[in-house]
């Protein structure tokens, strides 16, 4: 029986170690553990420690108190890649665990923390990037979350945490955002009423938005002139001698609604695909009413003054000064939809164009759908549109 | 977006006969999956008794869609789906499977059958390659000779039944299911 602290320190690595191990050759011993889906963490540990036949708690007998996991980690006993790697194991089996999420957050900060590593690295004339290694495990947390998601629908938790990961370890670094708005289109396409998984997607657009506009408003500190008009020349050779990755914020915005008008088309019924529509609908509008013509243009292909689409006819000789009030759009992340529906009805109408196409698909769908809840869906989004404009 | 099964039945006057049937349950934890698969042969039987011939129906149960073609010849599909699945593709590839059936299996017989006697092999593949929609059939949205309004409705299995009947009885007088299902039925409630 373990007595001193070192002996159950060195126990609990071996345990662990071979709990995990026990995994990787039988994954299916987690499905013996029939537990309600709510059961804390620690009995889950107790039950997986009890279908492998050991305990660390055994070992204890002459303690008042268990160890807990932080303090094993903080202590140095427990590595925390591998307690990484134990909660990933547990969340096959219960990929809602809130306190599994809450306690691989901790984790993480621990990891970021505690490295004499900076997480961060200077590339080009401009921003940092995240280093390898911090980019390794954003990788690995954005596939824990995915698999998460797919075990469970509209799984909010997982959902969340990725987005947590995104914040505080990618720090919304751009070429990653683009990378999950990217490789997150195939799953949203299978998984047409995960709410979920959608509103990471209004979230990974609505974090590049407020992105571009501190680049932008980077970009135009360090140029010297700061007339509108010769700005464009200066951001293409700004823009060509750094490797940031080109945003064209307009485009990203109208693939969004393709990809809706697809999804509607393809599987009609579904509230998610419409409420994600008029999210976009939104920040298109939102992105329409804020940014003169010159801050949007980042990409050098674009001719000045000349290729945004009709959609986005944005008012003419708008001041700069207005274009950097970005009150707002760096939280707009983090904020509610609330708030963003407060900000709404205070912003001036969306422009006469865009309506009208968007009004035209809805007609469209009307005239060939033939499922109640999708004509139920279409004209409740009508109503929307209607309020919109008054 | 999920289908689970794809089976192919046929509606005999005394009783229903199951062909062949194809399934996906590897979404399922790894001891439920037999449970699971036996079940949906028993749902996909039951669904078939039920049902009139030269009909097409939609059963609601909990998370699942069981979408039901009866051909006037007495054939049968029920695929078993998820309830993002789109009922349109689904009633597709019934109408397709039952047809190619049809052609490469002897009427003669179908009233006889079952899954080890008869040959008909392209059933998982087309499981398979319909787990996603708009690459098996990219004519998803261009819907038309079904007519969706004749596709019966059902809420839940239970309507499906005669005033008095119990889900239950007829899972525990059921042949199809093992005992071990027929427990994992009591305890979990599920179907």
């Amino acid at each position: 029986m373990a007595e001193t602290n070192e002996e159950v320190a060195v126990l609990v690595q071996r345990v662990v170690k071979d709990i995990t191990n026990a995994f990787r050759r039988n994954p299916h011993i987690i499905d013996r553990c029939h537990m309600h889906p709510a059961a804390s963490k620690p009995r889950l540990y107790h039950c997986m420690e009890r279908e492998h036949g050991s305990s660390i708690y055994k070992m204890r007998k002459n303690q008042q108190r268990r160890l807990g996991r932080k303090e094993l980690i903080l202590s140095g006993t427990l590595n925390p890649i591998k307690d990484l790697h134990l909660g990933k194991l547990a969340l096959t089996k219960f990929p809602k665990s809130p306190e599994t999420w809450i306690h691989r957050r901790w984790v993480l900060q621990q990891l970021i923390q505690e490295t004499s590593l900076p997480s961060f690295v200077t590339k080009g004339n401009l921003g940092t990037i995240p280093a390898e290694r911090t980019q390794r495990l954003i990788q690995e947390e954005m596939e824990v979350c995915g698999e998460a998601a797919g075990r469970y629908p509209s799984n909010y938790n997982a959902w969340s945490h990725r987005i947590w990961v995104l914040q505080h370890l990618a720090k919304l670094d751009v070429k990653i955002l683009l990378d999950e708005l990217s490789s997150t289109k195939h799953w949203a396409s299978m998984h047409v009423s995960d709410h979920s998984g959608f509103h990471y997607r209004q979230f990974l657009l609505k974090s590049l938005i407020s992105q571009t506009v501190i680049d932008s408003s980077v970009m135009e500190q360090n140029c010297l002139r700061s007339e509108p008009a010769l700005v464009l020349p200066k951001d293409e050779e700004a823009a060509a001698s750094t490797e940031e990755p080109r945003i064209n914020l307009p485009h990203l915005l109208e693939e969004e609604v393709e990809f809706s008008t697809d999804l509607i088309d393809s599987y009609p019924g579904h509230e998610t695909l419409w409420c994600h529509r008029r999210h976009i609908f939104y920040l298109q509008h939102h992105l329409n009413g804020r940014f003169p013509q010159s801050m949007t243009q980042l990409s050098p292909a674009d001719s000045p003054g000349g290729t945004l689409s009709d959609l986005h006819l944005i008012p003419a000789g708008s001041q700069l000064s207005q274009a950097m009030e970005v009150d707002g759009l760096n939280d707009s992340s983090k904020q509610g939809y609330s708030q963003e529906t407060k900000r709404l009805k205070r912003t001036p109408a969306p422009d006469s164009l865009g309506l009208e196409m968007e009004h035209r698909f809805i007609d469209q769908v009307l005239s060939t759908c033939r499922n109640v809840e999708q004509a139920r869906f279409a004209n409740a989004y009508r109503k929307w549109l209607v309020t919109l404009s008054q | 977006m999920k289908l689970y099964s794809l089976s192919v039945l046929y509606k005999g006057d005394a009783k229903v006969v199951l062909l062949k049937a194809a399934h996906d349950v590897s979404s399922f934890s790894f001891f439920q999956r037999s449970s699971v698969q036996e079940f949906m042969t028993f749902t996909s039987q039951l669904i078939v008794e039920r049902s009139s011939k030269g009909t097409r129906a939609s059963v609601k149960e909990q998370d699942y869609l069981c979408h039901v073609y009866v051909r006037n010849d007495s054939l049968a599909g029920v695929v078993i789906a998820d309830n993002e699945y789109p009922s349109r593709v689904a009633f597709t590839l019934l109408e397709k499977v039952l047809d190619e059936f049809s052609k490469q299996v002897d009427r003669i017989d179908w009233p006889v059958g079952s899954p080890a006697t008869i040959n008909y092999t392209a059933l998982e593949g087309h499981l398979s390659r319909y787990q996603n929609p708009r690459e098996a059939d990219p004519m998803t949205k261009v819907q038309a000779e079904l007519d969706e309004t004749k596709i019966i409705l059902h809420n839940t299995m239970e309507s499906l039944l005669e005033r008095g009947e119990k889900l239950d009885d007829l899972v525990s007088k059921s042949e199809v299911l093992g005992t071990q299902s027929k427990a994992f039925y009591k305890t979990d409630g599920c179907c």
